[in-house]
């Protein structure tokens, strides 16, 4: 009876909606191309609706879609359908041919973006998680991985994505597929590098654009440049404090109250708070710190009086 | 303690000796006679008819809209009603005082109760409370009456145009009529002309009342005021327009019983839209949107009668209000940037009170009032409401207040001496600006003020006294005081953690409350009439106010004089007046207060009436001295030497 409520529901889904995620499916299924079977490798109902529900909130990367064994297809989703300079999300799901539901257990692994510039004749990766994990218990078909990308596709230089993926046994590649790096609009500035001794360190703001007026959570991920360059840019080993003091340069350097300094979390990003009194262009200014508290990067006041290492985030 | 704080209090008065309760007094704002009025007579401002209370003062911001201060308290201590309806001021910066949302021409009087002992419908009124009554021809009036009104004032190119007409019969009245005003920059004493200083109005009203039965009444109202294009020189913004809606329905049933003599039920609604402007300003480093509204529907129901010795009455009322207000700021090439200043904030407040007016004898009256009354407020925007949680963690959404007040005077008449001694205590709920304001930047000390969800309710305890002495018909002197000695005192506290959000802010306070405070005025009035038709008034006014440290108060009057001689036969009338205050040493300063020099200006005024047509000339601050007063937001000018003309018609 469950069971055929969803169908119900699923069937008045597919009446009402049309996005991305049906490219190549047949029309006139009830089901919008998914067949819900007692298959243990597949998602049960809930769960499949559950992440057919999340699908419809993000939207496809066609170039990240490969197949393995024939027998499974594996797409790649962010929440814009592009990439832009610093932090992005990337959803992978991989789906039986057969039925077109969604598979339980499957891995991401070796994500490796790489920047050719080509005038320069020079290779160099970005900050990345190494993997895709599961973020939401609710629908565990569905991995998450970031990419945070120095800088923008341009003429001198282009983008590529390269990952491995094994569903099943079955082992598959994405390699070297291309991408374009929009850059942020004005008044967005999510990426910082620091240097700590001959170390470069990118602080990728992660959660920017779900800022409201208010008290936010502020998440942050540092990455550690690798030798060689080409190698990703995995996350920092050192742990470090991250104190904040935003500012609205627009209003004569207004500050909100209570905001408290990213640490390190066990999921290997950095949370704090962040507080929002209005709307417009935040300039979140930083001081790096290193486990025993001495400022390592930032901090240093220049003219303004504020540090000269900071994120602009306009909400 | 009551006997010491009458002692304390002990030199002071009322300029209304003919007035029944020695601190209620009443302005008459239309053509009838009696009362107090202004010189100008219906082409006066509100404003200019206010100022002729004795216990007013007013806040002036520009030429327009001034704040009424009774006691030496605003408007968060007063309670303002229009014909016992709830209205209340949609501009954060008090831009728009809702005494500026009537015209002399829909008003019959405005009457004013100082101190705790509010007019029924009166909620929160510490100060005071003002009453604006409407005029309505009633059913036994004149079957037709036009009145029309031009008026000119040099100073300022201000021009007053109205008219009105009136149908009366025995069943049926309709009155209606429309006023324009219009005002340059006016110029201050010594002629230069003050930017930003002039103003628009238009007001239009329509009331009608038909008689059911020979008991029933039914009544209507209908008021539509519109100020456009209002300079505001004391502060930084001007305004685009300030419109208010005001309407009711009241159904009034007169007894022939010997128990009660009338029950009226009133249901209201009224809203205003307020925007201001900053468009014409220069140098506007960042041009802001700053709109507000208020809309308030509410009904009262008011019963009264009289058993024996009592005149008592009963009240119910309630009414529900929002408040919104945003701001959005453009800085050039970046994102906007926007905040919500008042988060819709919802008011649904009832009371009920009740008045009994008691003649223990020939010579001696005791009045009696009370009233409780429950407020909810909820904050309806949850941008506001995330906005100032930032400031306070764990605010909630909706919040309660129960207040009260109660009073109790008593008046003793001697053939030349009249007595009364009063008491009082009520309690305030904080207005939407101290609970839940957002960076609501006030030009007085260029403080950004944060609203405090967490007050608690501000309560004063009322004392005052009174003694008037008329040994023959040719003399009079008198002394009235009062005390307010507040708890919980609502006021702008510093918060240094804080970050100004205005550019040019000095810092942030947050309002709170102080355990206590003292507000106390005492005045002298002096009446003569040497010879008939030569009338010789003054009035000498002293107030104080402190708080909890001892420290001055802002905004409280120095040391005040007027004195007036007056001619009149039955058609001419002669005043010359003189009034002024002395410097102000108690000001404010931990609160941004800046010294006022002293100052005194002389006004001649005459009216002369022939038949249907009264003419009426004046000649204000003769001496053309530029002058501020403490009143004078900012240290504003005032008006120079100013020349008017008025006439009106009658038919």
């Amino acid at each position: 009876m469950k069971v055929k409520g969803l169908f119900l529901f699923l069937s008045a889904i597919a009446l009402t909606s049309c996005n991305s995620n049906d490219d190549g499916v047949s029309a006139g299924i009830e089901i919008p191309g998914i067949t819900i079977t007692n298959d243990i490798d597949c998602c049960t109902a809930e769960q499949a609706l559950q992440a057919y529900k999340f699908l419809e909130t993000v939207k496809i990367i066609p170039t990240l879609t490969t197949e393995v064994d024939r027998k499974y297809n594996v797409y790649a989703y962010t929440r814009t359908g592009k990439f832009h300079i610093g932090y992005n999300e990337v959803f992978f799901v991989a789906t039986k041919k057969s039925s077109n539901n969604y598979i339980k257990d499957f891995s991401i692994t070796g994500l490796t973006p790489l920047m050719l510039m080509t005038k320069m004749k020079m290779e160099h990766s970005t900050p990345v998680s190494g993997s895709a994990e599961v973020f939401n218990d609710n629908f565990p078909a569905i991995k998450r991985a970031w990419v945070s990308f120095i800088m923008s596709s341009s003429e001198s230089g282009s983008w590529t994505l390269s990952y491995h993926v094994d569903v099943l046994g079955g082992k598959g590649d994405v390699n070297k597929a291309g991408l374009t790096v929009d850059a942020l609009p004005d008044g967005q500035a999510w990426l910082k590098s620091f240097k700590v001794g001959d170390d470069t360190y990118f602080l990728s703001l992660a959660n920017a654009s779900d800022w409201k007026t208010g008290s936010n959570v502020i998440r942050a991920y540092i990455s550690k440049k690798s030798t060689p360059i080409t190698t990703p840019y995995a996350l920092a080993e050192e742990s470090f404090t991250v104190d904040i003091d935003p500012r609205m340069p627009d209003m004569g350097n207004h500050t909100s109250p209570d905001n408290r300094p990213l640490t390190p979390q066990a999921d290997g990003s950095y949370q704090g708070t962040i507080n929002l009194t209005m709307t417009g262009l935040w300039r979140i200014h930083l001081t790096i710190r290193d486990a025993q508290g001495h400022v390592v990067a930032g901090g240093d006041n220049q003219s303004s009086g504020y540090s000269s290492l900071f994120w602009d985030v306009t909400i | 303690m009551l006997g010491t704080l009458l002692l304390s209090t002990i030199f002071l008065t009322d300029t209304t000796a003919m007035a029944p309760h020695h601190l209620d007094e009443v302005v008459v704002v239309s053509y009838k006679q009696g009362g107090k009025r202004s010189a100008k007579g219906q082409t006066a401002s509100i404003d200019e008819h206010l100022s002729e209370l004795s216990h007013v003062e007013l806040v002036r911001r520009g030429s327009y809209a001034w704040e009424p201060m009774v006691n030496n308290m605003q408007t968060e201590r007063l309670s303002t009603t229009i014909d016992g309806m709830k209205i209340f001021y949609a501009c954060t910066d008090k831009m728009d005082p809702v005494t500026s949302y009537v015209e002399s021409g829909n008003l019959q009087s405005i009457s004013l109760n100082a101190g705790l002992n509010g007019n029924p419908q009166a909620t929160g009124n510490i100060g005071g409370s003002l009453d604006l009554r409407l005029r309505k021809v009633g059913f036994a009036g004149a079957p037709f009456h036009l009145n029309t009104s031009v008026g000119y004032e040099a100073n300022g190119q201000l021009q007053v145009y109205g008219a009105d007409a009136t149908h009366s019969s025995r069943h049926f009245y309709i009155g209606g009529g429309a006023f324009y005003r219009h005002a340059d920059n006016y110029k201050s004493g010594g002629g230069d002309r003050l930017p930003f200083s002039q103003f628009q109005k238009v007001n239009a009203f329509v009331n009608t009342g038909l008689k059911l039965t020979d008991n029933d009444v039914m009544e209507t109202t209908l008021i539509v005021d519109r100020a456009s294009d209002v300079g505001y020189p004391a502060l930084n913004m001007d305004v685009a327009k300030a419109e208010a809606f005001i309407t009711s329905l009241s159904y009034k049933h007169l007894f022939v019983s010997p128990l009660f003599n009338s029950w009226e039920t009133k249901v209201y609604y009224n809203h205003i839209v307020h925007e201001m402007d900053d468009t014409h300003r220069p140098d506007v480093e960042i041009h802001m949107d700053m709109p507000g509204r208020s809309w308030t529907a509410g009904a009262y129901s008011l019963l009264t009668g009289s058993v024996g010795r009592h005149e008592t009455s009963l009240n119910v009322d309630g009414y529900y209000n929002r408040l919104f207000a945003d701001m959005t700021m453009y800085p050039g090439g970046a994102a906007p940037m926007y905040m919500v200043t008042w988060p819709d904030v919802g008011t649904l407040n009832m009371g009920v009170s009740f008045s009994d007016r008691i003649i223990l004898s020939s010579l001696s009256v005791l009045h009696l009032s009370a009233k409780v009354s429950w407020q909810q407020q909820r904050l309806n925007n949850e941008e506001g409401h995330q906005a100032l949680s930032v400031f306070f963690p764990g605010m909630r959404r909706q919040y309660h207040q129960t207040t009260g007040r109660m009073a109790a005077s008593y008046q003793l008449s001697l053939s030349d001496l009249r007595l009364s001694v009063g008491a009082g205590w009520g309690s305030r709920a904080p207005t939407v600006t101290e609970s839940y304001g957002y960076y609501l930047n006030n030009t007085f000390d260029q403080y950004d003020y944060i609203g405090n969800p967490r007050l608690k309710n501000e309560s004063a305890v009322e004392v005052n006294a009174a003694i008037n002495w008329q040994p023959d018909k040719t003399f009079s002197i008198g002394i009235d005081g009062n005390a307010f000695l507040f708890t919980n005192y609502i006021i702008g506290q510093f918060e240094t953690r804080l970050s100004p959000m205005t550019v040019g802010a000095e810092g942030v306070k947050v309002y709170g409350n102080i355990s206590h405070a003292i507000i106390a005025n005492a005045s002298l009035t002096i009446g003569w009439k040497p010879i008939d038709g030569i009338n010789w008034n003054t009035t000498l006014a002293y107030s104080l106010g402190h708080d909890e440290h001892d420290d001055p108060l802002p905004l409280i009057a120095p040391f005040s004089y007027t004195s007036r001689l007056t001619y009149s036969t039955g058609r001419l009338r002669l005043l010359a007046e003189v009034k002024g205050h002395v410097r102000h040493t108690a000001y404010g300063v931990k609160y941004g207060e800046k010294e006022t020099p002293g100052w005194v200006v002389c006004n001649l005024s005459t009216s002369y009436t022939l038949q249907h047509v009264t003419l009426r000339t004046g000649i204000e601050n003769i001496l053309d001295r530029f002058y501020t007063t403490y009143a004078d937001w900012n240290g504003i000018p005032q008006k120079g030497r100013n020349i008017y003309l008025n006439i009106s018609f009658e038919l």
